[in-house]
């Protein structure tokens, strides 16, 4: 290691010169970047390729489609971020922590998703004659508000100097390490304003606002036709989202709900029951419910991974325990027992098998290293699936069907309502999928609730405790032993109580569902992907991990042989370079990163 | 129904081979603490480097006796590329950094490698054919061995003493011992901590390698995904014979192997276990025995420490 400690910044004075990264005057740079947006705003309402071929019809004037709609977006975000830094001020709340690197990242947005819209006409069509005149236009006016925001100065960091010593190799990475830190100074953002006391109707209303653009985002994002525009999608959003991070207004968001969290929770779910109302017919409400099996499973293997630091690699097996424990007794014609549980019996089967199963596998692995935990999961994950492969009759006892599976479970009827039909509420029509959606909200709230109770109480405290520091937290008089048993149980339980929801929704549940890496989620390598890279130890984290690593496999049919292999390179590049994940939990980021300083409050969980 | 030592005898080859692997387990761990998932996967790509070496490099025709050499180093050079690799890229920027983040780093890895081969290696999503030795099976008195089998009966004591020689005669291998015991203070003592990892996952692989030919001449196939439940076998090995201890490490497989071979054979005269005894359960009862080491002698047969070091 050669890095030397440098000496801390003083406030308030600049280091280095205020220059931006391409040497064009600050203030034209600035009337660049905010024209650039405007204009690329203009050339979306123009034709950018001639044929229809290319999907989404970007031939039209005046009227923008496709990809052009991300665009214009990303577009009218630049141009809007660009007149706020001048400071107009009916704008200065959109930046509440500076402009400039809100600028830079929405001009990033419109840029690369324009010339990644070029690229694929004209690599798809065969050359770019296949262009339009308004295809030149946004190419050169993102690229134009991109120079120009990266004009923009901003405080570049103290330069470390020289070791003398130094081999040339050490140098070179000397100079790559400085220079990284200058471009992602030039894209930092500043100290956020503090957050103006409102009053509260209008800080829900906010929250409301704030849901409601969620809830539209994501039925965008699953209703994607395309692989373009799926991609299109993700770079928007993910440039923009890091854009409105760095103006500040994700941070006072973020503050707002944390002052109102039992309303956020609650507005989350009505937006997500909102969900199949916005569609007209079952095919993404399909998709919205997979989604949501996976989020929940992903949450509830968070409490175990994220709150209590134990690495469950066998979750999946536990999901496998409840959908085969639910399906067993649902009447199933190929289930040996010749009995049909209603509803909450067949739960409280599939939640009591699990929590039996997690008992026997944490009991005698959790008084050891947490590694051993590991590797027993992983384990137990395999010889699920071996067993459940064996228990056909032939090659052991008759209890699973084998390779088979269980078939044709029934549909659910709860509370005299059949799930398995359609039903006309209040002029919406709401299909098989969207009825299982709605159920399965309601297990996914009772993982929230399960997680966000348990997180904040006693139990909670000691987890956390536990995976920071076990002899630490051992020496404070917590029963290690039992405090992780909970964990494990508590874990285990909410993943067999989603098995047996998941059991009915894809009406057969075969040994090959629940293996440990597979090309569906959920298994055990996905569901960990989503808590790492939503982030441990959160509630919206996984749910949105879950969610992205969905719709990823989903929606890019061409990834298809090589997901897998994409997912377990990402694994190791998030531990080595983002290990908090996307959202992260305040704790768990000092954690990770121990020389940043810490903040005078924490919240509870950090959640 | 097969004779008991013929038994015993097939539970020890498989055993020999379980222990192969199960030292690069052992020696990871015991240096760093770090359970090398990604471990199984590094005798995977053994297997495939031996059988690219074979397939593609030697003309077609070689004989066993000349190419066999030749795929032990084409297996072994594959096989410390990718665990160096994996321990100067993936595990030491994590050194330091909380437990969890190098267990998920080595799960990425493991699933890395598995579909990187899947992917590029030419034909390999389904089992690819391994290169046999000729000649019929031998008979000692009942008990029948396979051809393949005789180069896993030479070459795991052979690697053993090996390896005992090096650990305990050599000076890196005393410096090994030493960063096992206490890191801190052998690196005062002027050991190279850094290089002495290096060589721990080094030798670690070159075992994985030996053990990835045997199973490639025991089973006549290699496959992607070779190295998952062997890799499971393995560690479970390790923690059977003490983990940490490489003579352990041999003596858990040992063990391990018999005790799956017996169950595979017997446990269906047991009443009330008639359905339990084909092969298809041995990866059950391996597991079984996992779960009743931990319960029981969590240390292992050699018992080496399992405490936490602070």
């Amino acid at each position: 290691m050669t890095t030397q400690t440098t000496a801390p910044k003083t406030a308030g004075t600049p280091a280095g010169d205020a220059s931006g990264l391409i040497g064009i005057p600050p203030h034209i740079g600035r009337a660049l970047a905010t024209g650039g947006g405007v204009l690329t705003v203009v050339s979306t309402f123009l034709a950018w390729t001639w044929t229809a071929e290319f999907p989404g019809d970007l031939t039209v004037y005046g009227y923008p489609g496709g990809l052009q709609v991300l665009v214009l977006i990303a577009g009218a975000l630049t141009a809007v971020l660009g007149l706020a830094s001048y400071g107009i001020k009916g704008l200065r709340w959109l930046v509440p922590a500076g402009a400039d690197g809100a600028l830079k990242f929405a001009a990033l947005a419109a840029f690369v998703t324009t010339w990644y819209t070029i690229i694929a006409i004209s690599t798809q069509l065969g050359g770019i004659v296949n262009l339009e005149p308004g295809g030149y236009i946004a190419a050169a006016t993102t690229l134009i508000a991109l120079l120009g925001s990266l004009a923009l100065p901003f405080e570049r960091p103290e330069p470390d100097p020289f070791d003398p010593d130094d081999t040339g190799w050490e140098r070179f990475k000397h100079t790559t390490s400085q220079n990284w830190q200058t471009v992602k100074a030039a894209f930092a953002a500043g100290t956020p304003r503090p957050l103006r006391a409102l009053p509260s109707y209008v800080e829900i209303l906010i929250i409301v606002a704030v849901l409601a653009v969620a809830l539209v985002v994501f039925t965008y994002g699953i209703g994607t036709e395309y692989d373009e525009l799926f991609v299109g999608f993700l770079i928007t959003a993910g440039f923009g989202f890091a854009a409105l991070n760095r103006s500040g207004l994700i941070g006072q968001v973020t503050q707002l709900t944390a002052r109102h969290q039992n309303i956020t929770v609650c507005g989350a779910f009505i937006a997500a029951a909102c969900f199949p109302f916005t569609q007209s017919d079952d095919q993404y409400a399909t998709l919205g419910v997979y989604i949501l099996i996976f989020a929940t499973v992903a949450l509830g293997l968070n409490i175990v991974v994220g709150l209590a630091g134990l690495l469950d690699l066998g979750y999946v097996a536990f999901l496998g325990v409840g959908a085969y424990a639910a399906a067993l007794v649902s009447g199933s014609p190929s289930s040996p027992f010749d009995v049909h549980f209603p509803f909450w019996a067949a739960v409280l089967v599939g939640a009591v098998a699990s929590l039996v199963f997690g008992v026997l596998i944490g009991a005698p692995t959790l008084r050891l290293r947490g590694d051993y935990l590991a590797i027993v999961t992983l384990g137990f994950g395999e010889i699920f699936r071996i067993t459940a492969n064996n228990l056909d009759g032939t090659s052991g006892p008759d209890l699973t069907n084998g390779s088979n599976g269980v078939s044709s479970i029934p549909d659910l009827k709860v509370l005299g309502f059949d799930l398995g039909i359609q039903h006309d509420i209040a002029g919406f029509t709401i299909g098989r999928f969207a009825n299982y959606f709605f159920l399965m909200l309601i297990i996914t709230a009772v993982v929230v609730l399960v997680f966000r109770r348990s997180g904040d109480s006693r139990i909670g405290r000691a987890w956390v405790a536990i995976r920071e520091d076990e002899t630490a937290a051992l020496a404070m008089g917590i029963n290690g032993f039992r405090v992780k048993l909970i964990a494990f149980a508590v874990g285990a339980t909410l993943a067999g109580l989603a098995g047996t929801v998941q059991a009915h929704v894809t009406y057969t549940v075969t040994p090959e569902q629940y293996l440990f890496a597979g090309t569906t989620p959920p298994n055990s390598a996905f569901l960990l992907a989503a808590v790492v890279l939503g982030g441990m130890g959160t509630i919206a984290g996984p749910l949105i991990g879950a969610a992205l690593l969905f719709l990823i496999p989903n929606k890019l049919q061409f990834l298809g042989d090589y997901q897998l292999l994409a997912f377990g390179l990402a694994l190791v590049l998030l531990m080595r370079f983002r290990p908090e994940g996307l959202i992260p939990n305040r704790r768990r980021q000092l954690e990770f990163h121990e020389e940043a300083e810490a903040p005078a409050v924490l919240s509870k969980t950090g959640a | 129904m097969n004779e008991l030592p013929q038994q015993l005898v097939n539970g020890l080859l498989l055993g020999s081979m379980y222990g192969l692997v199960a030292i690069g387990y052992t020696m990871v761990y015991g240096i760093v603490q770090l359970i090398n998932f990604a471990h199984g996967e590094i005798f995977m790509t053994g297997a495939f480097g031996a059988l690219t070496v074979y397939v593609y490099i030697l003309p077609d025709g070689t004989s066993m006796l000349i190419a066999l050499p030749l795929m032990l180093i084409g297996a072994m050079v594959v096989s410390v590329t990718v665990a160096v690799g994996a321990e100067r890229f993936a595990y030491r920027p994590l050194r330091g950094a909380p437990r969890l983040a190098p267990l998920i780093t080595a799960i990425g890895l493991s699933l890395a490698l598995q579909q990187a081969v899947w992917a590029w290696y030419p034909e390999a999503k389904s089992a690819r054919p391994f290169p046999q030795i000729d000649g019929g099976p031998f008979h000692i008195g009942n008990v029948t061995i396979q051809t393949g089998d005789i180069f896993l009966l030479i070459a795991a004591p052979v690697s053993m003493a090996l390896l005992g020689y090096f650990v305990m005669r050599t000076r890196t291998g005393r410096g090994m011992q030493a960063t096992a015991q206490d890191p801190d203070t052998a690196k005062l003592m002027g050991v190279n901590t850094d290089r002495i990892i290096v060589v721990a996952f080094a030798l670690g692989a070159v075992f994985a390698a030996v053990g990835a030919v045997a199973n490639g001449l025991k089973y006549g196939q290699i496959e992607f995904k070779m190295g998952f439940i062997l890799g499971l076998k393995a560690f479970t090995a390790a923690v059977l014979g003490g983990i940490g201890n490489i003579y352990g490490a041999m003596i858990g497989g040992v063990v391990l192997g018999v005790a799956e071979t017996l169950a595979a054979a017997y446990i269906a005269d047991i009443p009330g276990l008639d359905k339990f005894g084909s092969q298809t359960w041995a990866d059950v009862w391996a597991f079984i025995l996992l779960i009743l080491v931990l319960l029981f002698r969590p240390q292992g047969l050699l018992g080496e420490r399992v405490a936490d070091r602070a």
